[in-house]
């Protein structure tokens, strides 16, 4: 029997591109599985411990167990023990057990946000090395690092309070001030009355203001009426009988009575002093204020000017009185 | 062997020719392509043996389809109109020269064709 | 009246009959590719299903399927790895999560995305060579002849073509894998070596035994199917030249479907 002739294949190296081809996808298949479970830890000899914990909420298997942030184990397996407790095992692998002392703290702390977290902590590393198997409690409250810092700032906090809260504290007077305040300010007179202190001074500065006003008024009437009479009465006036004796006399009773009042005017202008000294140091505590504070500077303006007219008034009858006229100033 | 069932389209005439001892006794591609070789010689078509069909003439296309269906050994073969197989030759000394060199492999054959076609073939 | 009500039912009976028997067909289709899938499988984990015919045949799938386009095929993977690593990573250091981008990086490409790149890339490029070559085989009764000579059809055209295709998927999905993790690694840490213990340790938590089977099961699914559907529509062509398109047709169609759904089974098996 003949050979056939061997030909060229149609496709050259067939068999070892197709080798080559699975062998590198069997390499790389396997390799990445391998990379994998070696990523898993599976070839990690790993040691136990067990967490024992009175709650194991937020605690699911696969949980990492870290270490200064780094993980170095993960929670195999979930039982509850006889005594109700909850067992929690966790593998940890044997490179990363140094980090663990048999007196190390595990903490499980929970955020806001986010899933629970097993910590580990370790105090000193020169302590006996954690042994295979061994049963640690699982801390769930605070991290215990932390924990005596964050007690004495409490324990500040609450002497604060405590300070804060006693009946000769000045926060307390302050509110009380503040409270006077507000109800004085709820009172008749308002803001004035918040300002001025007692709803009576209030009034006596309302009524100051008032009584300047109807001054103003009488004495504005008062000018007009003289300048009507002087035009008429000029020569009767400056006759040589000794008329202008009488009226110097009257015109020293105006002046007199005239001086009480801007006596009285300075003592309101002294109360606004005052009041405004006030309303600054209550500005403090309350913003509101302010704007007493504008209202007082704007009636202390008004009040300036009342008594300034009324100056300038006496000054004009002072020059020009020619009559004893019955002219009936009241004093505040 | 008929006009409606093609050669493998994709295969030379000696593959598809081997096809058959590969998959009916399991031979391995050299020793099935080595049967199949041998045939052809026998016919004396080796040199169509790494044409693929379109490249074929109707003599050669009807010698591979012959060589695949005689290299099973059947009981029994049917060459069902050859007329349509081998449009351009006077076909009955050429199917008679084919099958009288194939007579060791042989064990019945037979040849379908139409009444008016007998006067081609010579009296056996 | 009566005739307007007669024809009307007529006209009901004949839609619910034609939508009936186009039911019927589309579940004899799905019924046709399960068999064959179910028969190729059988066959393929037959020992003795293999000689070397076959074995030739099998090689020269993942030739053409998978050597022929591995290196072209490897370079658009890099490139849209590329791409996707630094939208990931550069989007993470945008809202301040850059822990997270190796991970994504890692779950986006490897778990979904390159997977399904590949198949559909199979499917684009074999799929519709195979469909095609089985309905001309059909169409052209090559099958027929074959069996006719006593070859096993299945053994030598059809279960080589199913064995190719899924290992030629799952070759280029391993290529393209690696080459994505690598391209990650990179991109994240730059070029040293130092991160990789890190790097390890993302690798842990992103790939546990379940993902890693599934990532294998999935595209173990893609590499089947790019390769059944095809065939077993093929079988399914009419022996009509014409239907051959139509054919090819029906069957790429069905394939995008199959990917799309175990792509979407596999999410929502993995995130629900």
């Amino acid at each position: 029997m003949e050979r056939a002739p061997v030909r060229a294949p149609l496709i050259k190296n067939l068999q070892f591109k197709v080798g080559l081809l699975l062998s590198l996808t069997v390499l790389l298949a396997l390799g990445l599985v391998f990379y994998g479970l070696y990523a898993r830890g599976l070839f990690e000899p790993t040691q136990t411990l067990n967490l024992t914990a009175p709650d194991a909420e937020g605690v699911s298997v696969g949980m990492p167990v870290s270490f200064s942030g780094f993980p170095i184990g993960e929670v195999k397996k979930m039982d509850l023990s006889e005594d109700g407790k909850v067992l929690i095992e966790v593998a940890i692998p044997k490179r990363d057990a140094k980090w663990l002392r048999h007196n190390s703290q595990f903490t499980l702390e929970k955020g806001l946000i986010g899933s629970a977290r097993i910590k580990a902590h370790t105090a000193d590393l020169r302590e006996r090395p954690l042994v295979d198997g061994a049963t640690l409690p699982l801390l769930t409250g605070e991290d215990p690092t932390d924990i005596a810092v964050i007690k004495q700032r409490v324990q500040t906090l609450l002497d604060n309070v405590v300070a804060m809260t006693q009946a000769e504290a000045p926060i307390n007077r302050t509110l009380g001030h503040v409270e006077t305040m507000t109800g004085r300010m709820a009172g008749e007179y308002g803001v004035l009355g918040g300002v001025m202190g007692s709803p009576e001074k209030a009034r006596q500065v309302v009524k100051i203001i008032e009584q300047a006003n109807t001054l103003m008024g009488n004495v504005n009437g008062i000018s007009l009426k003289v300048d009507g009479m002087l035009a008429k009465a000029d020569t009767q006036v400056f006759g040589p009988d000794g008329v202008m004796d009488h009226t110097r006399q009257s015109v020293a009773t105006v002046n007199r009575m005239l001086g009480e009042v801007r006596e009285s005017l300075k003592k309101a202008d002294a109360i606004l002093a005052s009041a405004q000294t006030a309303s600054a140091d209550v500005a403090v505590i309350t913003g509101n204020v302010k704007e007493a504070t504008t209202d007082m500077a704007q009636l202390r303006v008004e009040i300036d000017d009342s008594v300034r007219k009324v100056n300038h008034l006496i000054n004009e009858i002072n020059k020009k009185w020619p009559f004893a006229r019955d002219v009936e100033i009241r004093t505040p | 062997m008929s006009a409606e069932l093609p050669l493998r389209a994709n295969l030379v005439v000696l593959e598809n020719i081997a096809v058959v001892p590969q998959y009916v006794q399991n031979l391995s591609y050299l020793d099935a392509a080595d049967v199949a070789w041998n045939l052809l010689l026998q016919v004396g078509y080796a040199d169509a043996a790494y044409k693929r069909d379109p490249a074929l003439t109707h003599e050669e296309r009807f010698v591979a389809k012959l060589l695949r269906a005689v290299v099973g050994r059947p009981d029994l073969l049917l060459i069902d109109r050859p007329a349509m197989l081998l449009p351009d030759t006077r076909y009955p000394p050429f199917v008679d020269d084919v099958l009288r060199r194939l007579d060791d492999r042989l064990n019945h054959c037979w040849i379908l064709d139409y009444r008016w076609n007998e006067p081609l073939y010579a009296p056996r | 009246m009566r005739g307007c009500y007669d024809s009307r039912m007529a006209w009901l009976s004949d839609f619910l009959i034609r939508r009936g028997t186009a039911a019927l067909a589309l579940l004899r289709t799905w019924q046709g590719i399960l068999r064959f899938a179910a028969q190729a499988l059988i066959a393929a984990s037959t020992p003795a299903a293999y000689n070397s015919a076959t074995r030739m045949v099998v090689m020269k799938q993942i030739y053409f399927t998978a050597w022929q386009i591995l290196l072209p095929f490897t370079l658009f993977a890099a490139l849209l790895s590329f791409v996707l690593i630094q939208i990931v990573v550069s989007t993470a250091a945008r809202i301040g999560q850059s822990d997270f981008a190796l991970e994504m990086s890692m779950r986006i490409l490897v778990l979904e995305i390159l997977p399904l790149v590949t198949a559909l890339f199979v499917a684009l490029r074999s799929s519709s060579a195979i469909n095609t070559e089985v309905a001309l085989m059909r169409i052209h009764n090559e099958i027929d002849a074959l069996e006719e000579a006593g070859v096993d059809t299945l053994r030598m055209e059809f279960m080589p073509r199913v064995i190719g295709g899924v290992v030629s998927v799952l070759a280029l999905t391993a290529i393209t894998s690696v080459l994505a993790l690598v391209l990650a690694y990179l991109a994240v840490y730059g070029f040293q070596l130092w991160s990789l213990p890190d790097f390890t340790r993302v690798m842990g938590k992103v790939f546990d035994a379940a993902i890693m089977t599934g990532i294998w099961l999935k595209s173990l699914a893609f590499g089947l199917a790019v390769t059944i559907i095809p065939v077993a529509e093929g079988l399914a062509t009419p022996r009509m030249l014409f239907m051959a398109p139509i054919s090819v047709l029906r069957g790429m169609v069905r394939l995008f479907f199959v990917l799309m759904l175990i792509e979407v089974a596999s999410l929502a098996f993995k995130y629900i």
